[in-house]
């Protein structure tokens, strides 16, 4: 069974660049948790630094109480998944899996048995004899799973194991990790820039920017309530808007939007950030009761982007562009096009209200 | 499935043997320390002997006896001064020679569509091979005093001996150096540079010039810069064909073998030191700078020809490859042939070889080329890997020390053997083992660079992959590294096979009474008139070469490695 596992304090710096600084965090016995950030951010680096591979320059890392800082990888017994799946080129499929078994003397009998229980598991029976070149990407990064767990690792480490496959075998991909990290009651950290990946494969999700924790939690936490317009902008799509602040709403050009719970003074300037599945799109006929009418717009559909269940459909606000997602039905229900005229709705509890914005991404 | 059950669990009663762990912890500091003694004790120690000799009195290493004494004698004996010019004008003149010929085959080999490339490419890595004395006694049998061309032809009194013999012979000697290095720098130029310039209304003048010269500045300089040194520091050419005109390397050999005069030895070495080092730096430091121009997209397409551009460079190519087999015809012709070239009677009887050591010399150089072979191989790729794997201030110093050989005339360190090593205690001295040992360090650069190389090819995820598997520093290497370099292993075994076999300079000093190889036959065979023995020499080390060749070539395609093909090894 896996064990608790503890970041303190945990820096590393290369000369003047610090990579990580000083982050903590406590890893559940079991848990699937993802390190999820744009790159070099110093994901890799924090896996790294659990794995033995890159030194420590400050802080320390516990696994099960016990400082594991100096503790050579071979002895850690964490099992790595690579990016570049790393398979040993000159063994077979069987030889890759039982390489780790066979760095341990494990007598032959059990290495057999083992190798086969885990190619029942990763669905490669009857590849054994095949080398790595003869596998496709997905065959090879399942291998690379595999191998990885054939040793019985205490954490099973991935670092962007996806990201060098198809989009397809991707998400079928995701789907066997999950499983299997399910069935094995394993601790599993994974690193990936693909938020789309970390929402849908992990328990809990540390959000990553310039070496240091943004925001840690679910992945319902981290979508519906982002803690700064750093991740309303990275972890799915956010519209932003720049306004001042006028009693309970925001003035943003010609427009005065009603905002609940802004958390800043009149006159300073505030950053509102809002999802485009969250702006709800009127019927031209449909009376706006109920509704504040600061928040109604009449624009026109500029751009349009065919997704498959819904439409995201790109219009002005004061000469800056917008997205609003309609759902597909109602978007061939109203006949919309290029040039139609639309009215949305900015429901005022739909925004999220950011003191500083975070440019970098656009 | 859940995995938690029985015979699974009887895993996590194997952990990584502690032990094991431990002791590898010393594996690679170990290792490291090995091979930098090896460079210090192999290579700056014989060098640091030749600086003794040559500044000091007597040799003798304290602050009173430093003294110039020996380089003013060398300045101001007009004989040996003329040495020095001698070896930079005909340095000079191959250099130039060679990188405009070299430049248009490459070309030729890269950017256009002419038929043959194969043999034109094989026939250009012929000179290998051969010993750097073929060339010379090929031609002396042409246009020697008794050549075929001038005494029976022509019937000239003008024969080839002196500075245009040692030219000729060096241009032909140093063409598949220059060609590798040139072959390389136009095929990884991006051809749609030219392309797109044409596209643009250039005329084809107007791309050469302005695009693909640009392009390929680098590597003309450093082919260049690589032939300068090759002549300046070949010593079996000039000695058997320059006649009364004498060159440092050859100075050299006179001083110490004729006039038994090392400290004068020693000094001239350093004087040829210093030109092979400057060169050998500029061309580091040009090296450094051709990465930059190469593009990884590199297109190799090329489009076909014009009729004239091809038939142009057909002949061209023709011409140079036509001089490269003739003279391996005539050697191996002339070993064949009774009385040259008055009776051409064909006979084995050259082979019967007339001096003490004759075949044993042979066998001594086949086994001494294989052990250079295998553990040279091995010794820089294993350098080669524990650099790697080294913090970089530590990795600069091993780097530093392992590219040093090549800037060092195998002549000179040769020399600096002889200095460092003749003492009764050094028990290898006298034995073909300082033979081994010279040459696996003379070629230690060319292992090391090739073993980077392959090294950086392979993702470094692997290593770490076996690491985290439990995996230590040397099943890690045997398991894996050492598989994975399989083709440049052999390689870089077949490199340093063709150099030990071939070599002359680098162990003509370490040749004895009891230790004979064959490549110094050659010249002790011609030394004392038995040219045709000499040729058959020649062609018995050619043959060897080739026969090697040939098995590493059926070896690795049987192995499934990539084909082993000349152009890749230099």
């Amino acid at each position: 069974m896996s064990k608790n596992l503890i970041l303190e304090n945990l820096s590393k710096h290369y000369g003047s660049l610090i990579a990580v600084n000083n982050v903590n965090l406590e890893i559940q016995p079991g848990e699937f948790l993802c390190f999820l950030g744009p790159s070099g951010c110093g994901k890799t680096t924090i896996l790294r630094m659990i794995t033995g591979f890159e030194e420590i320059t400050s802080g320390k890392i516990l696994y099960d109480g016990v400082v594991i800082n100096d503790i050579i990888p071979q002895k850690r017994e964490f099992g790595i998944v690579f990016q570049s799946y790393a398979l040993f080129p000159n063994m077979t499929v069987s030889q890759n899996v039982a390489f780790g078994l066979k760095m341990r003397k494990v007598p032959q009998k059990v290495i057999d048995t083992r190798v086969d229980e885990i190619l029942g598991l990763i669905g490669l029976r009857g590849w054994e004899s095949h080398y790595p070149s003869q596998l496709s990407g997905g065959q090879q990064q399942r291998v690379a799973l595999g191998r990885a767990l054939a040793i019985k690792p205490k954490i099973l480490l991935l670092d962007e194991p996806l990201s060098a496959l198809d989009a397809k075998i991707r998400i079928r991909l995701r789907t066997v990790i999950k499983r299997l990290q399910e069935e094995l009651g394993i601790t599993l950290i994974y690193v990936t820039h693909d938020q789309e990946e970390a929402l849908a494969l992990a328990d809990r999700v540390v959000v990553m920017r310039d070496g240091e924790f943004r925001q840690i939690g679910t992945p319902w936490e981290i979508y519906k309530k982002p803690q700064s317009s750093f991740i309303a902008g990275f972890v799915g799509i956010s519209n932003f808007i720049a306004g001042k602040k006028e009693n309970d709403r925001v003035r943003f050009g010609s427009r005065l939007f009603k905002v609940s719970g802004i958390d800043a003074v009149d006159g300073e300037t505030v950053h509102l950030a809002i999802r485009p599945e969250n702006i709800e799109a009127l019927l031209p006929e449909s009376l706006a009761d109920g509704l504040i009418p600061s928040n109604i717009i009449e624009t026109t559909v500029e751009v349009v982007n065919f997704l498959g269940s819904v439409v995201r459909v790109a219009f002005m606000l004061e000469d800056e562009e917008m997205l609003v997602d309609i759902s597909e039905k109602e978007f061939e229900r109203r006949n919309l096009k290029r040039g139609s005229k639309i009215r949305l709705y900015f429901p005022p509890d739909a925004f999220h209200v950011y003191k500083e914005l975070f440019r970098k991404l656009i | 499935m859940p995995l938690n059950s029985s015979p699974s669990d009887a895993i996590e009663r194997y952990p990584v043997s502690p032990l094991r762990m431990e002791v590898d912890r010393f594996v690679l500091p170990a290792v490291t320390l090995f091979i930098t003694l090896l460079l210090f004790f192999f290579m700056l120690f014989p060098l640091f002997a030749i600086l003794k000799l040559s500044f000091f009195k007597g040799g003798e290493f304290a602050v009173a006896n430093f003294t110039l004494a020996n380089f003013q004698k060398y300045f101001t004996t007009a004989y040996t001064v003329r040495a020095l010019w001698h070896s930079l004008y005909v340095s000079i003149v191959t250099m130039i020679i060679v990188t405009v010929i070299i430049f248009f085959f490459a070309y030729a080999m890269t950017r256009t569509t002419i038929a043959g490339k194969g043999f034109f490419r094989n026939i250009i890595m012929m000179p290998l091979v051969a010993p750097s004395i073929t060339q010379a006694l090929a031609l002396i049998y042409l246009f020697g005093r008794n050549g075929l061309i001038t005494a029976h032809l022509i019937r000239t009194e003008w024969s080839i001996y002196g500075p245009i013999g040692i030219i000729i012979s060096e241009v032909l000697y140093c063409l598949p150096h220059a060609y590798v290095i040139l072959y390389t720098t136009l095929s990884a130029v991006d051809i749609r540079l030219d392309e797109a310039a044409e596209s643009l209304g250039a005329t084809p003048f107007k791309v050469f010039t302005r695009i693909t010269l640009p392009s390929a500045k680098y590597g003309i300089l450093s082919a260049a810069a690589l032939t300068f040194n090759l002549t300046i520091t070949d010593f079996g050419n000039p000695v058997v064909i320059g006649g009364d005109y004498n060159v440092l390397a050859t100075e050299i050999y006179a001083q110490v073998t004729n006039l038994y005069r090392f400290d004068l030895g020693a000094t001239i070495s350093i004087i040829l030191l210093v030109p092979s080092l400057m060169v050998f730096l500029f061309n580091y430091y040009i090296s450094r700078k051709t990465f930059s121009m190469i593009s990884g997209a590199a297109k190799p397409v090329i489009p076909p020809s014009r009729l004239l551009k091809k038939i142009g460079f057909t002949v061209f190519c023709s011409l140079i490859s036509f001089g490269i087999i003739l003279i391996f015809v005539i050697v191996v012709l002339g070993s064949f042939v009774k009385v040259w070239p008055y009776d051409w009677t064909l006979t084995f009887k050259h082979y019967h070889f007339p001096s003490i050591a004759g075949y044993s010399a042979l066998w001594t150089s086949v086994w001494v080329s294989l052990v250079v072979g295998i553990v040279g191989a091995f010794i820089t790729l294993v350098a080669a890997y524990v650099m790697e794997t080294r913090k970089p201030l530590f990795k600069q110093f091993i780097y530093l020390l392992s590219v040093m050989p090549a800037a060092i005339p195998g002549l000179v360190m040769g020399l600096g053997y002889v200095l460092a090593f003749n003492k009764s205690y050094y028990f290898f001295y006298g034995t073909p083992w300082i033979v081994v040992i010279n040459n696996i360090i003379c070629n230690f650069t060319l292992g090391i660079l090739s073993g980077i190389s392959t090294l950086r090819n392979i993702d470094p995820s692997i290593e770490e992959a076996s690491i985290s598997l439990g995996g230590d520093t040397l099943r890690t290497f045997f398991k894996i590294i050492f598989p994975l370099s399989r083709v440049a292993f052999f390689q870089t075994f077949l490199y340093f096979f063709m150099r030990s076999m071939t070599t002359i300079s680098a162990v003509i000093f370490l040749v004895s009474a009891t230790v004979h190889l064959a490549a110094i036959e050659i010249i002790m065979l011609d030394n004392d008139g038995w040219t045709a023995s000499a040729n058959a020499m020649c062609t018995c080390i050619i043959l060897i070469v080739l026969v090697v060749l040939g098995l590493l070539k059926i070896v690795s395609l049987k192995t499934g490695g990539r084909r082993t093909g000349l152009t890749a090894e230099v």
